[in-house]
């Protein structure tokens, strides 16, 4: 219940920030266009690129965008700010488990984000573009499970860096640079089908692809049949192994933490 | 006056350094969140060849004109950071600048200077000079003369751009988000060869904000390649009548909202 309560105040502070999630709005759509301007050129006279048609790579360019704020892949410093004030002990000692607890926001802040950035941002590209829709309602069940294990995997990963405040002075620059890193290797700036396939097979089998790329094949039918199992079982082993990974780091860090005062 | 702005800035410079570790992540960092994307479009661009009939070190040559100037005036003008500035005026900050006996100006562009942009200005000037390796351009002396009047050009066009998102923030005290679309966004499209976009946002960038003419015509120049739009050779020499325009009327801008500023109170 206190989960819930914790989600459900997450969400409603999105929706108060109404103008700067319309600012932020015009912006990922500004940018969309760029992208799908340069994905227009780059395509030129062909009809299809590594399984996408230039349709799919502009469809591409939308649901990217509209993912950046769901998955807060610019950058995340919440729970780093706690941890940097001090406020990281008493979360810690009341009666519920951390992470779950941050978890909770997470998805509410997610929800928020989806409803007033990600919606309005497809809504905006059906009316500029001819957009691809998934193309069977299994791929619409199929792309709400996999964006729902791709915030967990982003989360996960996203907990895990601003632990780095319990051990340095300097977790800032470090998740500046680990933003940075799951922009580059999401899949976020271009299809990882357009990248040279020792690289693009490399990047499948790393959890970040599994944020943004996967979704984003799954919601174009590019990953079908087998394919999409795969996929999803590879995000499935993503959760589970960042879960494990973000819990071992979440203990040793409690049992480096020293309070001050007190 | 300038001994002056030259120990604000090194006070800033240490205390940018007390975090070291930090420090260095983030300049790393910087250049390389903007190279991934030069990065990744180098990597696609095996399948595809050309980006509107442009290769890639053509391509670098927009972008590394684009990348060296635009992080050289993030640097200088951190104080003007609309983002920036607005906390300043937010934290009442603004105000005691107003009551020192000291240039505005000076005060404010030795208020913050963020030295990790050096990581982009590196990576910029690294894609600029593997352009000039790549691409056979006909050097001649106007052309090497024109390279650095463009870089600053484009340094005082931005900057122009920072001091109209800062001045906005006299009205609005919060710093208005959308501003973005031109400073970052403008980077980014100017990154890449003007005529791959529709009609009106060229135009747009051409007649209205000139950012076209600051890398663009530029470049087909350099290159040697034809003007698709077919306008007036005279179009590649006006990158500094264009920056200095832009950053001239937005001092004036500032002047009016000096003018009308009144305090938050703070």
């Amino acid at each position: 219940m206190m989960y819930l309560a914790a989600a459900r105040l997450a969400f409603q502070r999105q929706l108060a920030y109404r103008t700067a999630n319309f600012a932020g709005l015009l912006t990922n759509i500004f940018f969309g266009a760029l992208r799908a301007y340069v994905l227009i050129a780059l395509f030129g006279a062909q009809n299809e690129v590594a399984g996408y048609s230039l349709q799919a790579a502009i469809t591409y360019t939308g649901v990217t965008q509209a993912l950046i704020s769901y998955l807060t892949l610019f950058g995340w410093w919440d729970l780093m700010r706690t941890i940097r004030a001090g406020d990281v002990a008493s979360d810690l000692s009341r009666p519920f488990d951390f992470f779950g607890y941050w978890l909770a926001q997470d998805v509410g802040r997610a929800l928020g984000h989806l409803i007033l950035r990600g919606l309005p941002i497809m809504i905006l590209y059906a009316l500029i573009y001819r957009i691809a829709l998934p193309p069977a309602p299994i791929h619409w069940l199929a792309v709400t499970v996999s964006m729902t294990l791709a915030l967990f995997i982003s989360f996960c990963y996203r907990f895990m860096v601003n632990l780095a405040a319990f051990w340095t002075q300097d977790a800032v620059g470090i998740g500046r640079a680990a933003w940075m890193v799951s922009v580059f290797l999401s899949g976020f700036l271009m299809p990882i089908a357009f990248l040279p396939s020792w690289f693009s097979s490399a990047l499948r089998w790393m959890p970040f692809a599994h944020m943004i790329n996967t979704p984003v094949e799954i919601y174009l039918g590019i990953a079908d049949g087998s394919a999409l199992w795969l996929a999803l079982g590879q995000q499935l082993f993503w959760c589970v192994a960042l879960y494990a990974l973000a819990q071992l780091t979440l203990a040793a860090g409690v049992k480096k933490l020293v309070i001050q005062g007190g | 006056m300038f001994r002056l702005y030259t120990r604000l800035i090194s006070i800033r410079i240490r205390s940018q350094m007390q975090y070291p570790l930090s420090f260095l992540f983030d300049t790393l960092g910087s250049g390389f969140g903007t190279l991934s994307e030069f990065i990744a479009l180098w990597a696609v661009f095996t399948r595809f060849g050309t980006v509107g009939g442009w290769t890639m070190p053509e391509v670098a040559l927009l972008y590394g004109l684009a990348e060296t100037s635009f992080a050289t005036m993030d640097m200088v003008f951190s104080g003007y950071d609309p983002t920036f500035f607005s906390t300043q005026i937010q934290r009442g900050m603004f105000d005691q600048m107003l009551l020192r006996p000291l240039s505005l100006p000076v005060q404010i562009f030795g208020s913050e200077f963020i030295v990790r942009r050096l990581g982009r200005i590196g990576q910029g000037l690294a894609v600029l000079l593997l352009s000039f390796f790549l691409n056979p351009i006909q050097w001649t002396l106007v052309k090497i003369i024109l390279v650095p009047i463009v870089i600053v050009s484009t340094i005082a066009f931005f900057g122009g751009l920072f001091i109209v998102g800062a001045t906005i923030c006299f009205w609005t005290v919060e710093s208005l988000e959308a501003i973005n679309i031109f400073t970052y966004g403008g980077t980014t499209m100017i990154s890449y060869p003007m005529h791959i976009y529709g009609d009106w946002v060229r135009r747009f960038f051409t007649f209205v904000v000139p950012a076209a003419l600051l890398t663009y015509y530029p470049a087909l120049y350099f290159l040697g390649k034809p003007d698709p739009f077919g306008m007036p050779p005279v179009m590649p020499f006006l990158a500094p009548v264009a920056g200095f325009a832009v950053l001239a009327t937005a001092f004036a801008f500032w002047q009016v909202g000096v003018r009308h500023y009144q305090s938050t109170g703070s």
